[in-house]
């Protein structure tokens, strides 16, 4: 097996100037580009052309439709990184369903938490139907078990046992839907965002063209990121096929097992853009610098985008620094920030600029929310480093607003707030989550904290509570209720944040210490580490508060996680003996 | 943090327990690699992880009884997976909570193949 060529031999590159899905695939079904899976050896295991994937997804809508799925019924699909991902996904658009794309289990011991949130997903998109891999069948039939609304559940062969009719396509227009983004929410109130074709185009547009990425004929994709996050599902499965471009595929296990299979697959195939959260970036770095290949060329690299999470610039340093030898440039990385409620990408950083910083003092950060530069970048203490992201894209305006709503000038921190063609109307039947985002003249508040630098923005960190663990969105209300459902405490005696270690984020777990004595202490500690480790596969520290102390409520008598962060940021709480030992080396 | 280059003297550990068994297979011994092993292995695997005294024992829960955190829970599943040459499903792992339940998993595969 080959892998598919990076250019179309007769195919105008047509740069994301299409209404749906399923025109951006009839049209890239003309060229020999398509999708190829790598194996952690690095082995081709499977090439489709893009016309084998509207093929496949031809079969797979004349079975769903003759099935008896009426248009905009949702479709539930585990999206691990197999082709079979891709027949559902695409069967979906051409049948006139809407897919709705989950994560896949993480970490041992999962499998209670991966079904309760299959369960909440089923409920919240309303879902007809659950497909995924067939190791995951079980577990399907069991979160479906209660919900005679989902018809048709299992593996792959529940799609294929279906007969083939002679029916026609139903494809999404323009206006439709084009698939639901569980990205938002916490488990128990998991939001779907709805990522609509029209808004799509606009986003995929803005994001390959001038101001984006730039694409260019002969570009080549390379991706590890999951497809079930809007980063990788939208990122380097539309951008990539919207422009008719070759993606090489690796699943997000395998990177994590073998991280240096990312670089070898861009350097083999001579891949040009492709993506990662800061920490994919490290993670190459810790596990790859010390053995790279003497044949590793990465200089065909010229898009290494960074987004997912707060952006580090020490560890984008780190990898530039070990694979410069490898022909890796440093001017290649784009700092770009988006989310899922924009189908993806609010601004990129200038292409060919690399990582630019602004070095802000502390103290008045804190203080003032004010983004003054150090008097001395040099002192850690002091000084704080912050990536500028860039300029919105075109065609959007953004604002950076204070408390009382006012647009703020350069260098004053606000929450910043989107408004253009990409924003989504809203959560998929959630008329209050969405009310509470967006505002009826189309602003959307991301939640987000930054500051102008000229024209560009810098993102600072998060208003809202969520936490974002190596790219991962995580919700404070799971981390709390994993450790009350476990009854390690009560509920309401815990609060989780996360504070941002420099170098990461670290999740902070505060919990009311109904016991006495170092020891009890610290078995309790011990016990609420365990509880969410396995709940959630999520690390953290835990601070012991007193009862008589409490956790700081907000005036309508909920929890507040901001305060609870301050008062432990202001030392107020004891920490117990870590408990996690440093790492073995 | 473990690596690709800690990883190596496992592999020719496994290698020869391959080989040892082989021999045993000779015998008409049904197994090829002995729970003792496998049990062996995880531990060596978790002993830096040990909570205060409590011996690490069939029973312990892994992630809750541990000082072991997610990212190295992972890491040691990708190396017993190499070790003994299996693929453990995600369904599967997702089951998964204490150490014979781990080693249990890990011979079942080993005596399908």
């Amino acid at each position: 097996m080959d892998p598919l060529p990076s250019r179309n031999s007769r195919l105008p590159l047509r740069r994301a100037d299409f209404a749906t899905v399923p025109e951006i695939l009839d049209y890239a079904a003309q060229g020999q580009t398509g999708i190829s899976f790598y194996s952690a050896k690095g082995d081709l295991l499977t090439a489709l052309a893009w016309r084998e994937v509207r093929e496949r997804a031809h079969v797979t809508a004349r079975k769903l439709i003759g099935a008896g799925f009426a248009a905009g019924e949702r479709l539930l699909i585990t999206a691990d990184t197999w082709p079979g991902f891709f027949d559902a996904f695409f069967g979906a658009q051409y049948a006139g369903l809407v897919p709705v794309p989950v994560s896949i289990p993480v970490g041992i011991g999962g499998k209670d938490a991966y079904l309760d949130q299959l369960r909440r997903q089923l409920v919240a998109s309303g879902a007809v139907a659950a497909v995924g891999i067939d190791d995951l069948a079980g577990f399907l039939a069991d979160a479906a078990s209660d919900l005679p609304a989902v018809r048709l559940h299992g593996g792959k062969g529940v799609l294929d046992a279906l007969p083939e009719k002679a029916v026609d396509l139903r494809p999404l227009g323009p206006a439709d839907l084009c698939y639901i983004q569980f990205s938002s929410g916490s488990t128990r109130h998991p939001h779907g965002v709805q990522i609509m074709q029209r808004a799509l185009m606009a986003n995929l547009a803005g994001m390959t063209g001038p101001a984006g990425l730039d694409v260019i004929p002969g570009d080549r994709t390379a991706s590890w990121l999951p497809l079930y996050h809007d980063m990788g599902l939208i990122g380097f499965l539309m951008a990539p096929l919207s422009c008719q471009l070759s993606i090489d595929y690796l699943t997000p296990r395998d990177f994590a097992r073998r991280p240096m299979q990312w670089l070898n697959i861009i350097s083999r195939n001579r891949g040009t853009i492709s993506y990662s959260p800061s920490f994919g970036y490290d993670l190459s770095t810790r596990r790859g610098a010390t053995q790279v290949p003497a044949d590793l060329d990465l200089s065909s690299w010229r898009r290494a985008g960074i987004g997912g999470d707060m952006i580090r610039p020490e560890v984008l340093d780190r990898f530039a620094d070990a694979f410069a030898p490898s022909g890796f440039d440093r001017k290649a990385f784009i700092p770009s920030y988006g989310m899922a409620e924009v189908c993806l990408a609010i601004t990129f950083s200038p292409k060919g600029a690399g990582v630019r910083t602004d070095v802000v003092d502390r103290v008045a950060l804190g203080k003032d929310q004010a983004a003054v530069p150090a008097a001395d970048p040099l002192d850690a203490q002091r000084a704080r480093s912050f990536v500028l992201c860039g300029r919105v894209l075109p065609g959007h305006l953004l604002e950076v607003r204070g408390p009382d709503g006012t647009p703020l000038a350069d260098r004053q921190v606000g929450r910043i707030f989107i408004k253009g063609p990409s924003v989504m109307p809203g959560y998929f039947g959630e008329q209050e989550a969405s009310r509470e985002v967006l505002s009826d003249d189309g602003w959307l508040d991301t939640g987000d904290l930054g500051y102008w630098l000229a024209d560009e923005i810098v993102v600072t960190g998060r208003a809202k509570d969520l936490i974002i663990i190596n790219g991962r969105n995580v919700w404070p209300q799971d981390i709390e209720w994993a450790i009350e459902a476990r009854r390690v405490v009560k509920s309401g005696d815990a609060a989780a944040f996360s504070v941002d270690t420099g170098a990461g984020e670290r999740v902070v777990v505060a919990v009311l210490a109904r016991v006495s004595g170092p020891e009890a202490g610290a078995a309790l500690a011990r016990e609420v580490a365990g509880a969410v480790r396995e709940a959630i596969a999520v690390d953290c520290d835990v601070a012991l508060v007193p009862p008589t102390t409490g956790l700081p409520m907000t005036s309508s008598g909920k929890l507040s996680r901001a305060r609870t962060k301050a008062n432990y940021l202001a030392g107020l709480y004891t920490s117990p003996v870590s408990p996690l030992k440093p790492v073995a080396a | 943090m473990s690596d690709l280059g800690t990883g190596e003297p496992l592999l020719r550990t496994a290698q020869l327990i391959v080989e040892n068994d082989d021999v045993a297979n000779t015998l008409e011994l049904p197994r090829l690699t002995s729970r003792v092993d496998v049990i062996r292995e995880i531990c060596r695997h978790l002993a830096p992880y040990q909570a205060g005294e409590r011996p690490i024992v069939g029973e312990t829960i892994i992630a809750k009884d541990l000082t072991i955190d997610s990212l190295a829970i992972m890491d040691m599943v990708m190396e017993l997976e190499d070790s003994f040459d299996v693929s453990i499903p995600m369904n599967v792992v997702a089951e998964i909570h204490t150490v014979d339940q781990l080693a249990d998993t890990i011979l079942d595969l080993r005596a399908k193949r």
